[in-house]
Protein backbone atom coordinates (compact mmCIF):
# COMPACT_ATOMS: atom_id res chain seq x y z
CA UNK A 1 0.00 0.00 0.00
CA UNK A 2 2.77 2.37 1.13
CA UNK A 3 4.81 1.38 -1.99
CA UNK A 4 1.64 1.94 -4.12
CA UNK A 5 1.45 5.77 -2.73
CA UNK A 6 5.12 6.53 -2.72
CA UNK A 7 5.19 4.72 -6.55
CA UNK A 8 1.94 7.11 -7.59
CA UNK A 9 4.00 10.15 -5.76
CA UNK A 10 6.88 9.28 -8.43
CA UNK A 11 4.82 8.95 -11.20
CA UNK A 12 3.10 12.90 -10.78
CA UNK A 13 6.54 14.11 -9.70
CA UNK A 14 8.18 12.64 -12.84
CA UNK A 15 5.01 14.20 -15.04
CA UNK A 16 5.86 17.72 -13.50
CA UNK A 17 9.46 17.83 -14.29
CA UNK A 18 8.51 16.94 -17.90
CA UNK A 19 5.99 19.82 -18.05
CA UNK A 20 8.72 22.34 -16.45
CA UNK A 21 11.26 20.65 -18.85
CA UNK A 22 8.76 21.42 -21.70
CA UNK A 23 8.05 24.89 -21.00
CA UNK A 24 11.43 25.96 -20.13
CA UNK A 25 12.20 24.89 -23.74
CA UNK A 26 9.49 26.62 -25.20
CA UNK A 27 10.73 29.87 -23.67
CA UNK A 28 14.05 29.35 -24.76
CA UNK A 29 12.83 28.63 -28.25
CA UNK A 30 10.84 31.84 -28.16
CA UNK A 31 13.70 33.68 -26.72
CA UNK A 32 16.34 32.60 -29.28
CA UNK A 33 13.24 32.84 -31.67
CA UNK A 34 12.50 36.64 -30.52
CA UNK A 35 16.29 37.98 -30.92
CA UNK A 36 17.71 35.79 -33.81
CA UNK A 37 17.90 38.00 -37.00
CA UNK A 38 15.44 37.38 -39.87
CA UNK A 39 18.51 36.49 -42.05
CA UNK A 40 19.34 33.85 -39.54
CA UNK A 41 16.00 32.75 -39.57
CA UNK A 42 15.67 32.49 -43.58
CA UNK A 43 19.17 30.49 -43.64
CA UNK A 44 17.49 28.18 -40.62
CA UNK A 45 14.08 27.97 -43.33
CA UNK A 46 16.20 26.78 -46.30
CA UNK A 47 18.30 24.50 -43.88
CA UNK A 48 14.81 22.70 -42.89
CA UNK A 49 13.71 22.30 -46.16
CA UNK A 50 16.92 20.79 -47.26
CA UNK A 51 16.74 18.46 -44.78
CA UNK A 52 12.91 17.16 -46.20
CA UNK A 53 15.28 15.84 -48.44
CA UNK A 54 16.36 13.35 -45.95
CA UNK A 55 13.81 10.71 -44.65
CA UNK A 56 14.17 12.53 -41.24
CA UNK A 57 11.93 14.76 -41.64
CA UNK A 58 8.65 15.25 -43.79
CA UNK A 59 8.02 18.14 -46.22
CA UNK A 60 4.40 19.45 -43.99
CA UNK A 61 6.61 19.69 -40.60
CA UNK A 62 9.44 22.10 -42.58
CA UNK A 63 6.29 24.05 -43.75
CA UNK A 64 4.47 24.16 -40.59
CA UNK A 65 8.32 25.14 -38.66
CA UNK A 66 8.30 27.85 -41.43
CA UNK A 67 4.82 29.10 -41.03
CA UNK A 68 4.68 28.87 -37.21
CA UNK A 69 8.35 30.61 -36.43
CA UNK A 70 7.33 33.24 -38.91
CA UNK A 71 4.52 33.59 -37.86
CA UNK A 72 5.38 34.49 -34.04
CA UNK A 73 8.25 36.33 -35.15
CA UNK A 74 6.51 38.99 -36.25
CA UNK A 75 3.70 39.21 -34.01
CA UNK A 76 5.23 38.79 -30.50
CA UNK A 77 9.47 38.70 -31.55
CA UNK A 78 9.77 42.47 -31.06
CA UNK A 79 8.16 42.71 -27.69
CA UNK A 80 9.93 39.60 -26.38
CA UNK A 81 12.91 40.90 -27.74
CA UNK A 82 12.59 44.66 -26.21
CA UNK A 83 11.49 42.52 -22.74
CA UNK A 84 14.69 40.52 -22.77
CA UNK A 85 16.47 43.92 -23.59
CA UNK A 86 15.37 45.85 -20.64
CA UNK A 87 15.56 42.64 -18.24
CA UNK A 88 19.42 42.08 -19.33
CA UNK A 89 20.19 46.14 -19.16
CA UNK A 90 18.58 46.39 -15.41
CA UNK A 91 20.31 43.56 -14.21
CA UNK A 92 23.60 45.29 -15.13
CA UNK A 93 22.45 48.55 -13.88
CA UNK A 94 21.71 46.48 -10.94
CA UNK A 95 25.08 44.59 -10.62
CA UNK A 96 27.04 48.38 -11.54
CA UNK A 97 24.88 49.87 -8.87
CA UNK A 98 25.66 47.40 -6.08
CA UNK A 99 29.45 47.43 -7.15
CA UNK A 100 29.37 51.22 -6.91
CA UNK A 101 27.49 51.24 -2.99
CA UNK A 102 29.99 48.53 -2.03
CA UNK A 103 32.97 50.88 -2.99
CA UNK A 104 31.25 53.89 -1.31
CA UNK A 105 30.55 52.05 1.61
CA UNK A 106 33.97 50.66 2.17
CA UNK A 107 35.28 54.00 1.82
CA UNK A 108 33.02 55.58 4.10
CA UNK A 109 34.00 53.17 7.10
CA UNK A 110 37.72 53.53 6.25
CA UNK A 111 37.19 57.38 6.67
CA UNK A 112 35.21 57.47 9.27
CA UNK A 113 37.56 55.21 11.24
CA UNK A 114 40.62 56.87 12.38
CA UNK A 115 38.60 59.67 15.19
CA UNK A 116 40.56 62.64 15.61
CA UNK A 117 39.73 62.33 19.18
CA UNK A 118 41.86 59.17 19.82
CA UNK A 119 44.78 60.28 17.58
CA UNK A 120 45.67 63.62 18.97
CA UNK A 121 44.75 61.90 23.07
CA UNK A 122 47.27 58.62 21.30
CA UNK A 123 49.81 61.85 20.53
CA UNK A 124 50.20 63.50 23.85
CA UNK A 125 49.95 60.51 25.69
CA UNK A 126 53.31 59.66 23.80
CA UNK A 127 54.66 63.08 24.61
CA UNK A 128 53.72 62.70 27.85
CA UNK A 129 55.80 59.24 28.11
CA UNK A 130 58.77 60.55 25.85
CA UNK A 131 59.57 62.24 29.73
CA UNK A 132 58.30 59.82 32.26
CA UNK A 133 58.73 56.46 30.50
CA UNK A 134 60.26 56.26 26.98
CA UNK A 135 60.54 52.87 26.75
CA UNK A 136 56.30 52.74 27.00
CA UNK A 137 56.63 55.86 24.68
CA UNK A 138 58.49 53.69 21.67
CA UNK A 139 56.23 50.79 22.23
CA UNK A 140 52.71 53.08 22.16
CA UNK A 141 54.50 54.65 19.05
CA UNK A 142 54.63 51.85 17.19
CA UNK A 143 51.13 50.38 17.75
CA UNK A 144 50.21 54.01 16.55
CA UNK A 145 52.43 53.49 13.45
CA UNK A 146 50.94 49.88 12.89
CA UNK A 147 47.10 51.28 13.54
CA UNK A 148 47.60 53.96 11.29
CA UNK A 149 49.37 52.08 8.32
CA UNK A 150 46.21 49.55 8.23
CA UNK A 151 43.90 51.89 8.49
CA UNK A 152 44.84 54.96 6.40
CA UNK A 153 42.92 54.43 2.66
CA UNK A 154 45.80 55.87 1.07
CA UNK A 155 48.35 53.28 2.80
CA UNK A 156 46.34 50.44 2.74
CA UNK A 157 47.65 46.80 0.97
CA UNK A 158 46.33 43.90 -0.10
CA UNK A 159 45.72 40.70 1.57
CA UNK A 160 43.65 43.00 4.79
CA UNK A 161 40.78 40.90 4.25
CA UNK A 162 42.06 37.72 6.61
CA UNK A 163 40.92 37.36 9.99
CA UNK A 164 44.36 37.57 11.57
CA UNK A 165 44.92 40.80 9.65
CA UNK A 166 42.27 42.15 11.45
CA UNK A 167 42.93 41.00 14.96
CA UNK A 168 46.62 41.96 14.16
CA UNK A 169 45.32 46.04 13.08
CA UNK A 170 42.74 45.82 16.23
CA UNK A 171 45.52 44.33 19.14
CA UNK A 172 47.56 47.38 18.16
CA UNK A 173 44.18 49.77 18.51
CA UNK A 174 43.39 48.32 22.48
CA UNK A 175 47.14 48.25 23.29
CA UNK A 176 46.99 51.92 23.05
CA UNK A 177 43.49 51.79 24.67
CA UNK A 178 44.93 50.02 27.82
CA UNK A 179 47.62 52.49 28.01
CA UNK A 180 45.41 55.24 28.42
CA UNK A 181 43.12 53.95 30.40
CA UNK A 182 44.89 51.57 32.85
CA UNK A 183 43.67 49.30 34.81
CA UNK A 184 40.21 50.04 33.99
CA UNK A 185 40.31 48.13 30.28
CA UNK A 186 40.91 44.03 30.21
CA UNK A 187 40.99 42.33 26.95
CA UNK A 188 40.84 38.54 25.70
CA UNK A 189 41.35 37.51 22.66
CA UNK A 190 40.58 34.13 21.78
CA UNK A 191 40.73 32.96 17.87
CA UNK A 192 41.41 29.24 17.31
CA UNK A 193 44.59 29.07 14.68
CA UNK A 194 42.68 26.96 11.87
CA UNK A 195 40.58 30.46 11.44
CA UNK A 196 43.20 32.88 11.52
CA UNK A 197 42.98 32.28 7.36
CA UNK A 198 39.39 33.06 6.63
CA UNK A 199 38.21 35.62 4.61
CA UNK A 200 36.90 38.38 7.01
CA UNK A 201 35.97 42.22 5.97
CA UNK A 202 37.97 44.66 6.54
CA UNK A 203 37.42 47.23 9.44
CA UNK A 204 34.07 45.44 10.99
CA UNK A 205 36.37 43.87 13.64
CA UNK A 206 37.77 47.58 14.81
CA UNK A 207 33.90 49.13 14.31
CA UNK A 208 32.70 46.71 16.86
CA UNK A 209 35.87 47.28 18.99
CA UNK A 210 35.86 50.98 19.27
CA UNK A 211 31.92 50.67 19.71
CA UNK A 212 32.04 48.37 22.64
CA UNK A 213 35.09 50.78 23.96
CA UNK A 214 33.64 54.25 23.15
CA UNK A 215 29.92 53.56 24.35
CA UNK A 216 30.36 50.64 26.75
CA UNK A 217 33.29 50.72 28.72
CA UNK A 218 34.53 54.41 28.50
CA UNK A 219 31.50 56.03 30.06
CA UNK A 220 31.48 53.72 32.91
CA UNK A 221 33.45 54.58 36.19
CA UNK A 222 35.00 51.62 36.99
CA UNK A 223 36.07 50.32 33.42
CA UNK A 224 35.48 46.53 32.42
CA UNK A 225 36.76 43.79 30.22
CA UNK A 226 35.94 43.43 26.25
CA UNK A 227 36.08 39.60 25.17
CA UNK A 228 36.42 38.79 21.42
CA UNK A 229 36.26 35.56 20.19
CA UNK A 230 36.37 33.52 16.69
CA UNK A 231 34.50 29.93 16.58
CA UNK A 232 33.53 28.13 12.94
CA UNK A 233 29.92 26.20 12.91
CA UNK A 234 29.67 24.01 9.84
CA UNK A 235 29.93 26.93 6.66
CA UNK A 236 29.48 29.86 9.14
CA UNK A 237 32.06 32.02 10.65
CA UNK A 238 31.41 34.03 13.58
CA UNK A 239 33.06 36.31 15.78
CA UNK A 240 31.84 37.83 18.98
CA UNK A 241 33.02 41.23 20.46
CA UNK A 242 31.82 41.65 24.15
CA UNK A 243 32.11 44.11 27.22
CA UNK A 244 30.39 44.23 30.50
CA UNK A 245 29.83 48.07 29.85
CA UNK A 246 26.89 50.44 30.32
CA UNK A 247 24.86 48.44 28.40
CA UNK A 248 22.74 50.16 25.15
CA UNK A 249 19.64 52.48 24.94
CA UNK A 250 17.03 51.85 22.78
CA UNK A 251 16.67 55.25 21.72
CA UNK A 252 20.63 55.46 20.29
CA UNK A 253 20.77 55.97 16.97
CA UNK A 254 21.84 53.25 15.31
CA UNK A 255 25.59 54.98 14.26
CA UNK A 256 27.34 55.43 11.61
CA UNK A 257 29.75 52.41 12.16
CA UNK A 258 26.89 49.68 12.69
CA UNK A 259 24.95 50.72 10.02
CA UNK A 260 27.86 50.72 7.76
CA UNK A 261 29.02 47.42 8.70
CA UNK A 262 25.35 46.12 7.70
CA UNK A 263 25.47 47.89 4.78
CA UNK A 264 28.76 46.20 3.61
CA UNK A 265 27.66 42.83 4.79
CA UNK A 266 24.25 42.94 2.82
CA UNK A 267 26.33 44.50 -0.68
CA UNK A 268 29.27 41.57 -0.11
CA UNK A 269 27.24 38.37 1.17
CA UNK A 270 23.58 39.41 0.90
CA UNK A 271 21.40 37.49 3.40
CA UNK A 272 23.88 35.13 4.00
CA UNK A 273 25.79 37.06 6.50
CA UNK A 274 24.31 39.09 9.26
CA UNK A 275 25.38 41.45 12.26
CA UNK A 276 23.36 40.95 15.91
CA UNK A 277 23.30 43.08 18.79
CA UNK A 278 22.46 41.64 21.77
CA UNK A 279 22.71 42.56 25.81
CA UNK A 280 23.02 39.80 27.64
CA UNK A 281 21.34 39.19 30.95
CA UNK A 282 24.24 39.83 32.71
CA UNK A 283 24.45 43.34 31.21
CA UNK A 284 26.40 44.95 28.68
CA UNK A 285 26.57 44.28 25.42
CA UNK A 286 27.34 41.60 22.50
CA UNK A 287 28.00 42.32 19.19
CA UNK A 288 28.06 39.63 16.22
CA UNK A 289 28.88 39.43 13.09
CA UNK A 290 28.30 35.81 11.16
CA UNK A 291 30.14 35.32 7.63
CA UNK A 292 30.16 32.50 5.44
CA UNK A 293 33.24 30.59 5.92
CA UNK A 294 35.09 28.07 3.69
CA UNK A 295 37.65 26.00 5.68
CA UNK A 296 41.24 26.51 4.40
CA UNK A 297 42.00 22.60 3.76
CA UNK A 298 45.16 23.69 2.36
CA UNK A 299 46.27 25.12 6.20
CA UNK A 300 47.58 21.78 7.79
CA UNK A 301 50.33 21.41 4.80
CA UNK A 302 51.00 24.79 4.95
CA UNK A 303 52.24 24.59 8.20
CA UNK B 1 46.20 86.05 51.17
CA UNK B 2 46.09 82.34 50.61
CA UNK B 3 48.17 80.73 47.90
CA UNK B 4 46.11 79.41 45.08
CA UNK B 5 44.66 76.17 44.81
CA UNK B 6 43.41 74.00 41.84
CA UNK B 7 41.79 70.58 41.13
CA UNK B 8 42.72 68.55 38.07
CA UNK B 9 40.58 66.07 36.53
CA UNK B 10 40.93 63.26 33.99
CA UNK B 11 40.15 60.07 33.15
CA UNK B 12 43.62 59.30 32.28
CA UNK B 13 46.97 58.93 35.17
CA UNK B 14 49.46 60.43 32.30
CA UNK B 15 47.62 63.34 31.30
CA UNK B 16 46.94 64.42 34.36
CA UNK B 17 50.84 63.88 35.27
CA UNK B 18 51.24 65.77 32.10
CA UNK B 19 49.08 68.71 33.66
CA UNK B 20 50.74 68.69 36.69
CA UNK B 21 54.07 69.10 35.91
CA UNK B 22 53.49 71.86 33.22
CA UNK B 23 51.37 73.51 36.21
CA UNK B 24 54.53 73.58 38.31
CA UNK B 25 56.68 74.85 35.34
CA UNK B 26 54.37 77.78 34.47
CA UNK B 27 53.19 78.77 38.16
CA UNK B 28 54.92 77.22 40.51
CA UNK B 29 52.95 79.11 42.91
CA UNK B 30 49.66 77.07 42.57
CA UNK B 31 49.37 74.46 44.45
CA UNK B 32 47.41 70.95 43.24
CA UNK B 33 44.96 70.12 46.36
CA UNK B 34 43.49 67.14 44.70
CA UNK B 35 43.26 64.88 41.28
CA UNK B 36 39.84 63.35 40.34
CA UNK B 37 39.67 60.56 37.52
CA UNK B 38 35.97 60.61 36.82
CA UNK B 39 33.33 63.90 36.41
CA UNK B 40 31.66 62.76 39.45
CA UNK B 41 34.64 62.39 41.86
CA UNK B 42 35.79 66.19 40.36
CA UNK B 43 32.88 67.16 41.48
CA UNK B 44 32.87 66.03 44.90
CA UNK B 45 36.50 66.74 45.44
CA UNK B 46 35.94 70.28 44.34
CA UNK B 47 32.96 70.55 47.01
CA UNK B 48 35.59 69.22 49.98
CA UNK B 49 38.53 71.27 49.05
CA UNK B 50 37.03 74.05 47.56
CA UNK B 51 40.23 74.80 44.74
CA UNK B 52 40.10 78.46 43.00
CA UNK B 53 40.70 76.69 39.98
CA UNK B 54 39.27 73.61 38.27
CA UNK B 55 40.97 71.81 34.97
CA UNK B 56 38.56 70.09 33.49
CA UNK B 57 38.75 66.67 30.81
CA UNK B 58 35.85 67.24 28.73
CA UNK B 59 35.61 63.35 27.71
CA UNK B 60 35.22 61.50 31.18
CA UNK B 61 33.25 59.04 32.86
CA UNK B 62 30.22 59.49 35.41
CA UNK B 63 30.47 63.10 34.31
CA UNK B 64 31.79 64.80 31.36
CA UNK B 65 33.20 67.82 31.86
CA UNK B 66 31.09 70.29 30.79
CA UNK B 67 28.04 68.24 32.69
CA UNK B 68 30.92 68.57 36.06
CA UNK B 69 31.37 72.17 35.35
CA UNK B 70 27.44 73.40 35.45
CA UNK B 71 27.49 72.08 38.74
CA UNK B 72 30.45 74.39 39.83
CA UNK B 73 31.16 77.21 37.77
CA UNK B 74 29.72 79.82 39.92
CA UNK B 75 31.96 78.42 42.99
CA UNK B 76 35.29 78.33 41.02
CA UNK B 77 37.49 79.45 37.60
CA UNK B 78 36.71 76.18 35.50
CA UNK B 79 39.27 75.36 32.56
CA UNK B 80 38.36 72.61 29.90
CA UNK B 81 41.14 70.54 28.97
CA UNK B 82 40.54 68.63 26.01
CA UNK B 83 42.44 66.70 22.64
CA UNK B 84 40.31 67.54 20.19
CA UNK B 85 36.66 69.29 20.14
CA UNK B 86 36.03 71.20 17.34
CA UNK B 87 32.42 72.05 18.31
CA UNK B 88 33.25 73.03 21.98
CA UNK B 89 36.81 74.88 20.87
CA UNK B 90 34.13 76.92 18.69
CA UNK B 91 32.44 78.02 21.81
CA UNK B 92 34.98 78.42 24.12
CA UNK B 93 36.36 81.10 21.57
CA UNK B 94 33.08 82.90 21.39
CA UNK B 95 32.96 83.28 25.22
CA UNK B 96 34.59 83.76 28.87
CA UNK B 97 35.76 80.10 29.39
CA UNK B 98 39.09 79.04 28.94
CA UNK B 99 40.56 75.68 27.28
CA UNK B 100 43.60 73.92 27.00
CA UNK B 101 44.25 71.23 24.14
CA UNK B 102 46.39 68.25 24.85
CA UNK B 103 49.22 67.65 24.93
CA UNK B 104 49.14 71.37 27.02
CA UNK B 105 52.59 73.06 27.15
CA UNK B 106 54.21 76.08 26.43
CA UNK B 107 53.01 79.76 25.46
CA UNK B 108 49.45 78.54 25.60
CA UNK B 109 49.54 77.76 29.29
CA UNK B 110 51.32 80.32 30.12
CA UNK B 111 48.55 82.85 28.96
CA UNK B 112 46.41 80.96 30.84
CA UNK B 113 48.17 80.86 34.08
CA UNK B 114 47.99 84.69 33.77
CA UNK B 115 44.81 85.07 32.94
CA UNK B 116 43.89 82.87 36.09
CA UNK B 117 46.00 84.78 38.09
CA UNK B 118 44.75 88.44 37.23
CA UNK B 119 41.19 86.41 37.87
CA UNK B 120 41.64 84.70 41.32
CA UNK B 121 40.16 86.46 44.25
CA UNK B 122 37.69 87.53 41.18
CA UNK B 123 34.08 85.93 41.62
CA UNK B 124 34.07 83.30 38.24
CA UNK B 125 32.47 84.76 35.55
CA UNK B 126 28.86 83.79 35.03
CA UNK B 127 29.10 80.97 32.30
CA UNK B 128 25.22 79.15 32.61
CA UNK B 129 24.41 80.06 29.37
CA UNK B 130 27.87 78.50 27.56
CA UNK B 131 27.56 76.09 29.46
CA UNK B 132 23.78 75.03 28.59
CA UNK B 133 24.82 75.91 24.60
CA UNK B 134 27.95 73.66 25.14
CA UNK B 135 25.81 70.55 26.92
CA UNK B 136 23.10 70.70 24.04
CA UNK B 137 25.75 70.77 21.50
CA UNK B 138 27.61 68.04 23.04
CA UNK B 139 24.57 65.65 23.78
CA UNK B 140 25.44 63.27 21.30
CA UNK B 141 29.24 62.58 22.24
CA UNK B 142 28.51 62.67 25.83
CA UNK B 143 25.78 59.84 25.45
CA UNK B 144 22.04 59.71 25.75
CA UNK B 145 20.85 63.24 26.39
CA UNK B 146 17.81 64.77 24.42
CA UNK B 147 18.32 66.69 20.83
CA UNK B 148 16.33 68.90 19.43
CA UNK B 149 12.78 67.29 19.12
CA UNK B 150 11.84 64.03 20.82
CA UNK B 151 13.51 60.51 20.61
CA UNK B 152 12.08 58.17 18.52
CA UNK B 153 12.83 54.34 19.09
CA UNK B 154 15.90 53.09 16.69
CA UNK B 155 16.19 49.59 18.29
CA UNK B 156 13.88 47.21 19.21
CA UNK B 157 14.30 44.28 21.57
CA UNK B 158 13.69 40.85 21.62
CA UNK B 159 14.04 38.31 24.16
CA UNK B 160 15.92 35.45 22.90
CA UNK B 161 17.35 32.73 25.54
CA UNK B 162 18.88 34.60 28.55
CA UNK B 163 19.77 37.34 26.45
CA UNK B 164 17.58 40.94 24.81
CA UNK B 165 18.29 40.97 20.78
CA UNK B 166 18.74 44.38 19.91
CA UNK B 167 17.37 44.67 16.30
CA UNK B 168 17.89 48.31 14.60
CA UNK B 169 14.95 49.67 12.78
CA UNK B 170 16.47 50.12 9.82
CA UNK B 171 17.02 46.03 9.41
CA UNK B 172 13.13 46.08 10.17
CA UNK B 173 10.74 45.23 7.08
CA UNK B 174 7.36 45.51 9.15
CA UNK B 175 5.53 45.02 12.48
CA UNK B 176 2.33 42.63 12.52
CA UNK B 177 -0.27 42.27 15.36
CA UNK B 178 -0.18 38.49 15.73
CA UNK B 179 -2.93 37.92 19.06
CA UNK B 180 -0.80 38.61 22.21
CA UNK B 181 2.30 39.18 20.48
CA UNK B 182 4.12 41.67 17.46
CA UNK B 183 5.34 39.72 14.99
CA UNK B 184 8.57 41.92 13.58
CA UNK B 185 9.86 40.76 10.02
CA UNK B 186 13.25 41.25 8.83
CA UNK B 187 15.25 40.21 6.20
CA UNK B 188 16.60 37.33 8.23
CA UNK B 189 13.57 35.71 9.56
CA UNK B 190 10.95 36.87 12.21
CA UNK B 191 10.76 37.43 15.70
CA UNK B 192 7.38 38.30 18.36
CA UNK B 193 7.87 40.94 21.26
CA UNK B 194 5.41 41.43 23.36
CA UNK B 195 4.96 45.72 22.99
CA UNK B 196 1.83 46.62 20.77
CA UNK B 197 1.38 47.84 17.73
CA UNK B 198 -0.25 50.78 19.18
CA UNK B 199 2.89 51.27 21.46
CA UNK B 200 5.38 51.06 18.84
CA UNK B 201 3.10 53.09 16.58
CA UNK B 202 3.82 55.90 18.91
CA UNK B 203 7.24 55.50 19.64
CA UNK B 204 8.76 55.11 16.33
CA UNK B 205 9.41 58.00 14.09
CA UNK B 206 5.73 58.27 11.54
CA UNK B 207 8.14 59.02 8.54
CA UNK B 208 9.98 55.88 9.11
CA UNK B 209 7.24 53.63 9.52
CA UNK B 210 3.76 54.09 8.00
CA UNK B 211 0.71 52.33 9.54
CA UNK B 212 -1.32 50.93 6.74
CA UNK B 213 -3.54 48.70 8.46
CA UNK B 214 -5.08 48.15 11.56
CA UNK B 215 -2.27 45.40 11.94
CA UNK B 216 0.42 46.53 9.96
CA UNK B 217 3.11 48.91 10.38
CA UNK B 218 5.55 48.79 7.48
CA UNK B 219 9.15 50.28 6.57
CA UNK B 220 8.52 53.13 3.93
CA UNK B 221 11.82 52.12 2.71
CA UNK B 222 11.52 48.59 2.75
CA UNK B 223 8.36 48.92 0.13
CA UNK B 224 9.31 47.74 -3.11
CA UNK B 225 5.73 48.53 -5.09
CA UNK B 226 1.93 48.76 -4.16
CA UNK B 227 -0.39 46.82 -6.27
CA UNK B 228 -3.94 46.31 -6.74
CA UNK B 229 -5.15 42.56 -6.10
CA UNK B 230 -8.24 41.04 -8.41
CA UNK B 231 -10.44 42.33 -5.62
CA UNK B 232 -9.23 46.04 -5.81
CA UNK B 233 -7.27 45.64 -2.59
CA UNK B 234 -4.14 47.99 -2.49
CA UNK B 235 -1.14 45.56 -1.75
CA UNK B 236 2.51 46.01 -0.39
CA UNK B 237 5.11 44.22 -1.52
CA UNK B 238 8.17 44.62 1.09
CA UNK B 239 11.74 44.30 -0.45
CA UNK B 240 13.22 40.44 0.35
CA UNK B 241 9.80 39.21 1.54
CA UNK B 242 7.62 37.12 -0.17
CA UNK B 243 4.42 38.09 1.93
CA UNK B 244 2.07 41.10 0.47
CA UNK B 245 0.53 43.55 3.00
CA UNK B 246 -2.72 45.15 2.59
CA UNK B 247 -3.98 48.17 3.07
CA UNK B 248 -6.79 49.00 4.50
CA UNK B 249 -9.20 51.30 2.84
CA UNK B 250 -8.60 53.55 5.68
CA UNK B 251 -5.12 54.00 4.93
CA UNK B 252 -5.01 53.94 0.74
CA UNK B 253 -4.32 57.87 0.71
CA UNK B 254 -0.67 56.73 2.07
CA UNK B 255 -0.32 56.15 -1.83
CA UNK B 256 -2.07 58.36 -4.11
CA UNK B 257 -0.76 58.91 -7.36
CA UNK B 258 1.50 61.46 -7.75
Amino acid sequence: MKTATTGARGALGFVRELGETASSLWWQFFDWLAQVPMRQLVITWVLALLLTATPAIHPEQAVAFIFISLGLKVLAGGKRKAEIEARRASQQAGTEELERRLVEAQMAALQAQVEPHFLFNTLALIGQLIETDPPQAAQIHQHLIDYLRSTLPQMRSRGNGTLARQITLSRSYLAIMQARMKTRLAVSIDVPPELESATFPPMMLQILIENAIKHGLEPKIEGGRIDIRAASAGTMLQVDVQDDGVGFSRYAGDGIGLANVRERLKLVYGTRAGLQIETPAEGGCRATIRVPFAPDIFAEHAR
Amino acid sequence: MKAPTALIADDEDAMRDMLRTRLAECWPGLAIVAEAANGLEAVALAGRHQPDVVFLDIRMPGLSGIEAARMLFNRCHIVFVTAYDQYAIEAFEQGALDYLLKPVGGERLKTTCARLESRIGQRPTDIAAQLSRLLDGHAGTAGGGSRTGRDYLHWIQAQVGSSLRMISTREILFFQADEKYTRVQTAQGEVLIRKTLKELADELDPDEFWRIHRSTLVRVDAIAEVTRDLRGRQMVRVKHCAEQLEVSRGNTHLFQQM
